[in-house]
């Protein structure tokens, strides 16, 4: 939400000056998950041209792009273990809501090449932004788990930083490619689009695409939340069927 | 070839899912017991979220199960009597049990938990059972003729109140300890996700004194019913009961269930019971290890509630 208001606030700041605008399209809208899904790589493209209406008919660099693609919002719990009579138990936590599941920052050069480290800061683009995931915990405490949060989801794949991920085609024509892991939670996914030009924000563009099971995996998905019962007692018939099965075909 | 979980929601190998069904299921067709101390572990450091892999794995154990509970059934080996006291009193200590789970998760020690009570209770299990089978190998060596404990070798709580006569296990004695001994198993079945077969045939064997013959089929009658049980209450309290997962584990599990209860007509009982012992051992050690050495990441993270939409 606040990352929302201040686009706005910014989009409004930023209009009267701007000469160009960005147009973005993700290559679908819709990833499906089926039984032999094993991940699938998107495409993010966008070229940038003037505004509509602009005196300006030519738009001209050099321009940066950012592309952040981020997944459904989990609360997601981090917790530290230490020592204690000799063994290892947890003994801190920090509850975090609205933790993005994903998240991946794409960039066709370093990022603190492109702007300065306060509208980075502004942007919430790092991914050690205080903006990721709201928690209820003191300060210190909530800065050390965020951070050691992120870098465990940046082990499992679903956190990262390329800054080599925006190729440029021509001076106004990029793309991006994200790769979605066979394990990325479905839901909905938001890629925001960043256009910087000197060091500014001069344009963004927010697009939407959602991860679904399809077919008899969203059946079984379905099923074991709207049916629990059944679907377990499913699982026991399906499992004694199976023993009584194997039993009967290795008598013979 | 991959297959996707969709409770999971991850893909893994087929082949491999099979093959480590097909393993475990060779170990609970030689030894009769449920193996599902072996395979959780097993799913968890494959990758697959804790809760599914215990809830899953109660749905494999069902099955590998019940072709072992079958062919003793056939042969007239189950104490159908004393398996409905020991069910009934398992049924009612699983809900117990998953009920703790709840308030160990909401306090954020299960992990602790888990592993200080496979600790203790298959270090413990597996050292009886070790001496024992060492001995009577012993015994064996020396040329000592073992005699067989006879049923009516009665212990103190033999005499309790509420006796009742199992006819086919020829014994005499109070329902305290056997509903006793099931409601535990029901406890410790639902909080670690494993059948309890493991604790159930020397709990048989030297606290009730069943006879041998008995043994296995009471106990994978017992596991098939309290897992089943165990298998519904997952999926409507924690829904993380993956069938697809479940099911790739089974086919593997009720094949290699047949060739290890082959294997086994050709090891001695004191044998077969001291490799069970290492075994369990083994996997005592392993948990005591992971909770006194440091871990290499003192941090970790889970994803509260019923996460991730359809």
């Amino acid at each position: 939400m606040r990352r929302l208001l201040l686009a706005v606030m910014f989009g409004a700041m930023a209009l009267p000056v701007a000469a160009e605008q960005l147009l973005t399209q993700v290559s679908s809208e819709e990833v499906a998950i089926t039984s032999s899904f094993a991940g699938q790589t998107l495409t993010l493209f966008g070229t940038i041209a003037p505004e509509a209406g602009a005196e300006q008919k030519y738009v001209e660099g050099p321009y940066h792009v950012v592309v952040t693609v981020t997944g459904p919002l989990q609360k997601r719990l981090a917790r530290k273990m230490s020592n204690q009579f000799g063994i290892w138990i947890n003994t801190e936590q920090a509850v975090y809501e609205e933790f993005p599941s994903f998240y991946q920052v794409l960039s066709d050069a370093k990022l603190d090449t492109i702007t300065n480290p306060i509208t980075l800061a502004e942007t919430a683009i790092p991914l050690d932004s205080p903006s990721i995931g709201k928690t209820s915990a003191p300060y210190p405490q909530s800065q050390l788990f965020r951070g050691e949060l992120v870098k465990l989801m940046q082990r499992k794949g679903h956190y990262g930083l390329n800054e080599q991920g925006v190729n440029f085609r021509s001076d106004t024509f990029y793309f991006a490619q994200v790769a979605l892991p066979s394990d990325a939670p479905p839901g909905p996914y938001i890629a925001h689009t960043y256009l910087f030009k000197d060091g500014e924000i001069i344009a963004r563009k927010t697009n939407g695409f959602s991860v679904r099971k399809i077919g008899f995996e969203r059946f079984l998905g379905l099923a074991s939340r709207q049916q629990p019962l059944l679907y377990g007692l499913v699982c026991v018939v399906l499992a004694v069927f199976t023993g009584w099965l194997g039993g009967v075909v290795f008598r013979r | 070839m991959q297959v996707y979980l969709p409770i999971a929601e991850l893909s893994m190998n087929l082949f491999f899912l099979v093959g480590i069904g097909g393993a475990v299921g060779f170990l609970s067709g030689l030894f009769g017991v449920g193996g599902g101390f072996l395979l959780t572990p097993l799913l968890i450091f494959s990758g697959v979220p804790s809760s599914v892999a215990v809830a899953s794995v109660t749905g494999q154990v069902v099955a590998a199960s019940t072709s072992g509970a079958l062919s003793y059934y056939r042969r007239g080996q189950i104490d159908l009597h004393l398996a409905l006291y020991l069910v009934l009193a398992s049924i009612l200590g699983s809900f117990v049990g998953v009920w703790i789970f709840g308030v160990l998760r909401a306090v954020g020690q299960l992990d602790l938990f888990i592993s200080l009570g496979f600790l203790i209770l298959l270090g413990f299990v597996g050292t009886l059972m070790m001496v024992e089978a060492v001995r009577s190998i012993l015994k064996r060596r020396a040329g000592i003729v073992v005699r067989e404990k006879l049923p009516n070798q009665h212990n103190w709580f033999h005499g309790l109140p509420f006796r009742v006569r199992f006819k086919k296990s020829r014994l005499y004695i109070s329902v305290v300890p056997v509903l006793l001994l099931g409601f535990f198993i029901g406890i410790v079945g639902a909080l670690l996700g494993i059948g309890g077969g493991f604790i159930l045939v020397p709990a048989l064997v030297y606290l009730l004194r069943v006879p041998g013959n008995m043994v296995i089929g009471t106990s994978l009658l017992q596991v098939v019913a309290m897992m089943a049980a165990t298998t519904i209450l997952h999926a409507v309290t924690s829904q993380s009961v993956d069938i697809l997962l479940a099911f790739c584990l089974m086919v593997g599990g009720t094949v290699g269930a047949q060739f290890g209860a082959s294997a086994g007509k050709y090891l001695r009982g004191e044998q077969l019971r001291a490799l069970l012992a290492l075994l369990v051992l083994a996997v005592a050690i392993r948990f005591g290890v992971s909770l006194i050495l440091p871990p290499s990441n003192p941090f970790s993270t889970a994803v509260m509630g019923i996460g991730g939409a359809i």
